[in-house]
């Protein structure tokens, strides 16, 4: 045994003097009343009686005192916080982990989620150990990984500013002085953990379906009209009765009946066309659903407006034609003599020609330019250079094939500081785009639209479409999973679905935010503007009742039947002889 | 005197003319003061006959009788003579005990009986006992002499312990005449109450008991840590009083109790037992009730 609260001598010298002080005060107690009565004579033989026949009469006295001396000593010894290691174990450390993947949110059959149930499984296991046992207590998400302390205070603090988040998982390292490690996980997330680590099990069945995917995409036959791509799985062991809807900003909506067998799945695309730009919502609704999360996902759908172009040219009939059928363009087309820079312009088009300074909006140049300070110095042409690789992924470069596309001569550009889309086979590049954070973008091409066949190509007026739409319209928003969220604009404010803010930090050239829950997040920063659509979208957080954990005890019945430290109990069975003495002596069972 | 105006005031003195009259009422057709003596005297009643002998008083000879038998035939009266009342009043320590005292109840109530017994010209001889006899009072006859039993009863105090086997054996040695007894007492007596009772029996009294109590002693009101001491002989007792000592004392009291109205049955003694916050007149009454006051 030893003491926390008191070195063991003070200890002793507690008990010591608590033990004394009782058993004087027990005697000052004992100070009988005088009583003067008219004659002993009958008292003396009732107890004479009483003394000769009862041996309790004798123990009365030894036992009251015995009891007020133990009562005591509880008290002093509660207050020196004992710990009796075959009792309670205690002094050494344990790293607690806690699983806060988003299944660890799914509802159990007693209302509560398997996360309440690790929350109160770990603060039972902190309660139940010895007051002297350290404690790490970490999560899975890397977010809190506290450090070790025998404070439950602090631990319990830690335990409580946890919660699930997704992202990637890991299990914390273990230090070489942690003896014991508890995992308390649902095991939906297999983790590799250290050997001897004992896994406490919060799984349960659970009844989920769940959007595993939902995202806006441009069509293929035009970059400005979109359409949704939704996926909606059924994880649960029953066949469910699923009603999908999907919501526009201006009150349009797609509403879907499903009919998922268990462990069945929907897929496919809902036409945008007749939706106004913005927030998009897809929720499903079905009865007894486990999981909240993954029932409603978002999508930013952009706004189709007419782009304000200047095409400054000194005649390209392919490019102007292709401009002016374009019903999103607005076209204005001037001499390059002519040409003023004019900020109220949403895009330029430079046709052969380069102004001395930088235009002030994102611009197209085609053709071979003539060097300036502020675009790529070209040194020297190549002939009949081929198209050999492009980007595929590029927005600019999204459903543009260059196959066959035959060039006579094309710019040699060697600044290669910036983004290439497309290059030829001795890596001279072609087609460069530019994403400065300090200046508007621009899209290059090394060649001119006369030195090629490109603008006889399908692929022409995709490429167009598509660097205009780069250029000069929203994009698409960013797609992340709930959690801590990094948004490539520095300093944004982020605001979210309903135009409240949330807290940020910016770090470098990206901004940093966290989002709980699914939703609709834009991130500004001057001009700049970019949506981010948070959704649980993931397969392996949905199913639910994939575990690895079916085999691990359940964590609710782990914590031993100590849950508090051995001086609650002290003062418990202090208070309980106090009653038990008070009773006694007031029946005169005691003295 | 503070304590002539609290034991025997105007009040207590109205009581007992109340009572003197009461006592006649109820006990009217009854023999009254003066009572017939079992032996012939001088009385006016006419009891018997009989021979003659030398040394009788020759004033009673019938000479009517003589003439007609030529014999000495002297007449017989009863003798008319009054009943000894002996007032055994127990003056011990003990007696001062309860609110109001035992003894200062036994007082009022002894007054009270030889009022009662002067106005029925009974002798009346009071006598104060503990140990031993405290006082007494020389037979007392007539309803006129009641002030010098109020000054007798005011006068003796209580002390010592109780010892009425050397009390009354000191007493009825010295004092022959058979009459009535009676004691007022705790019967508190180490020695047995027993003991003193049966020397009075020996000398062939009617007894009567009025047993006294307080009601602290009936139903002490005693809890915790005590040291109890005894008034008479300063003895003193530690003893933690528990509900459980309580029922056993109160058992004990009983028992006691019992034993003296065993004993009192048994050797056809009155009897009646009193707590002192009972009314002493209506405890008078009671006493006339049991018939075996008045004769």
């Amino acid at each position: 045994m030893r003491f926390l609260a008191l070195t063991g001598l003070q200890a002793a010298l507690l008990a010591l003097i608590t033990a004394g002080a009782i058993v004087a005060l027990y005697f000052l107690k004992l100070r009988h009343r005088r009583m003067v009565i008219a004659s002993s004579m009958l008292w003396g033989r009732v107890l004479d009686e009483r003394q000769a026949q009862s041996l309790w009469e004798k123990l009365r006295r030894l036992i009251s005192i015995l009891a007020a001396v133990v009562i005591g000593l509880l008290i002093a010894l509660a207050i020196a916080r004992p710990e009796i290691h075959w009792l309670t174990g205690g002094g050494e450390r344990t790293l607690l982990v806690l699983d806060t993947s988003p299944s660890m949110l799914a509802r159990t059959s007693d209302g509560m989620t398997r996360w309440e149930h690790a929350v109160a499984a770990a603060l039972k296991t902190v309660n139940a150990a010895a007051p002297s046992s350290e404690f790490r207590v970490a999560d899975t998400a890397g977010r809190i990984d506290a450090a070790p302390t025998t404070d439950r205070r602090e631990i319990r603090e830690a335990i409580e500013r946890m919660k699930p988040i997704s992202g990637m998982s890991s299990f914390p390292e273990k230090d070489p002085q942690t003896v014991h490690v508890h995992f308390i996980t649902d095991g939906v997330v297999p983790l590799a953990m250290p050997r001897g680590t004992i896994r406490e099990s919060v799984f349960e069945e659970a009844e989920n379906v769940a959007i595993t995917a939902f995202e806006i995409r441009s069509t293929a036959s035009s970059a400005l009209a979109y359409e949704a791509y939704l996926e909606v799985h059924n994880y649960g062991k029953q066949d469910r009765e699923v009603r999908l809807t999907i919501a526009g900003p201006g009150g349009q909506h797609i509403e879907r009946a499903l009919n998922l067998k268990a462990g069945g799945e929907f897929g496919g695309p809902f036409d945008l066309s007749k939706f106004e730009g913005g927030g998009i919502r897809a929720t499903i609704q079905a009865g007894g659903d486990a999981l909240s999360l993954d029932d409603t996902a978002f999508a930013y759908l952009p706004i189709n407006r007419t782009a304000k172009t200047l095409l400054v040219t000194n005649g390209n009939p392919y490019l102007e034609a292709l401009l002016r059928l374009d019903s999103l363009v607005d076209v204005t087309v001037i001499k390059p003599e002519k040409y003023q820079p004019d900020p109220s312009f949403d895009a330029y088009i430079f046709d052969g020609f380069a102004p001395a300074n930088a235009p002030p909006r994102p611009t197209l140049f085609i053709g071979e330019t003539p060097n300036t300070t502020w675009l790529p110095q070209t040194k020297g042409t190549l002939s009949k250079p081929r198209f050999a690789t492009w980007s595929e992924d590029h927005p600019v470069m999204r459903y543009v094939s260059l196959h066959d596309v035959a060039l006579e001569r094309a710019g040699r550009i060697e600044n290669i500081n910036m983004q290439v889309l497309a290059e030829s086979a001795d890596h001279a590049p072609l087609i460069l785009a530019s994403e400065e954070k300090q200046r508007p973008r621009w899209v290059l091409t090394a060649f001119s639209l006369k030195n090629s066949d490109f603008p006889l190509h399908s692929g022409f007026p995709l490429f167009i479409d598509n660097a205009l739409g780069w250029l000069s319209r929203e994009s698409l928003a960013l797609r992340r999973q709930p959690g801590v969220i990094s948004v490539p604009l520095a300093q944004a404010e982020i605001k979210g679905l309903n135009g409240e803010r949330l807290g940020s930090y910016s770090q470098g050239e990206t901004t940093m935010f966290e989002a709980a829950e699914p939703g609709l997040y834009v991130a500004t920063h001057e001009d700049s503007r970019q949506y981010v659509a948070v959704n649980l979208a993931s397969a392996q957080y949905s199913n639910v009742n994939k575990t690895v954990s079916t085999k691990d005890r359940p964590a609710a019945v782990t914590a031993g039947w100590m849950e508090q430290e051995l001086w609650f109990y002290m003062i418990g069975a202090a208070a309980l002889l106090l009653v038990f003495e008070w009773f006694t002596y007031h029946r005169g069972i005691t003295v | 005197m503070a304590a002539t105006v609290s034991l025997f005031d105007d009040e207590f003195l109205k009581k007992l003319e109340y009572l003197s009259i009461l006592s006649k009422r109820l006990f009217a057709g009854q023999l009254k003061a003066e009572r017939r003596a079992m032996r012939r005297g001088t009385g006016l009643e006419f009891a018997d006959y009989r021979q003659y002998v030398a040394g009788d008083d020759f004033r009673h000879l019938d000479w009517k009788a003589y003439l007609r038998l030529n014999k000495l035939i002297l007449r017989l009266f009863e003798e008319e003579e009054d009943l000894p009342i002996y007032m055994f009043v127990d003056a011990s320590q003990s007696m001062s005990y309860g609110n109001p005292t035992k003894f200062d109840y036994a007082r009022r109530v002894a007054a009270a009986l030889c009022y009662i017994g002067l106005s029925n010209l009974d002798r009346v001889n009071v006598v104060a006992y503990a140990n031993k006899v405290k006082g007494e009072l020389q037979p007392q006859r007539g309803k006129g002499r009641i002030f010098r039993v109020f000054r007798f009863l005011e006068e003796i105090t209580t002390s010592g312990e109780t010892n009425a086997r050397e009390s009354f054996k000191t007493y009825c040695t010295e004092t022959r005449r058979r009459g009535l007894c009676v004691v007022i007492s705790d019967f508190f007596d180490t020695s047995g109450f027993q003991s003193g009772l049966d020397i009075l029996r020996h000398f062939k009294h009617d007894i009567f008991i009025l047993h006294i109590a307080s009601h602290e002693e009936v139903d002490p009101a005693l809890k915790g840590e005590l040291v109890l001491v005894d008034s008479e002989n300063n003895v003193s007792r530690e003893v933690t009083v528990t509900p459980s000592l309580l029922a056993s004392y109160k058992a004990e009291y009983h028992r006691f109790c019992t034993e003296i109205e065993s004993y009192c049955s048994k050797y056809q003694l009155g009897y009646v037992r009193t707590v002192t916050d009972f009314p002493f007149e209506e405890l008078v009454l009671k006493v006339f009730r049991q018939g075996r006051f008045l004769k």
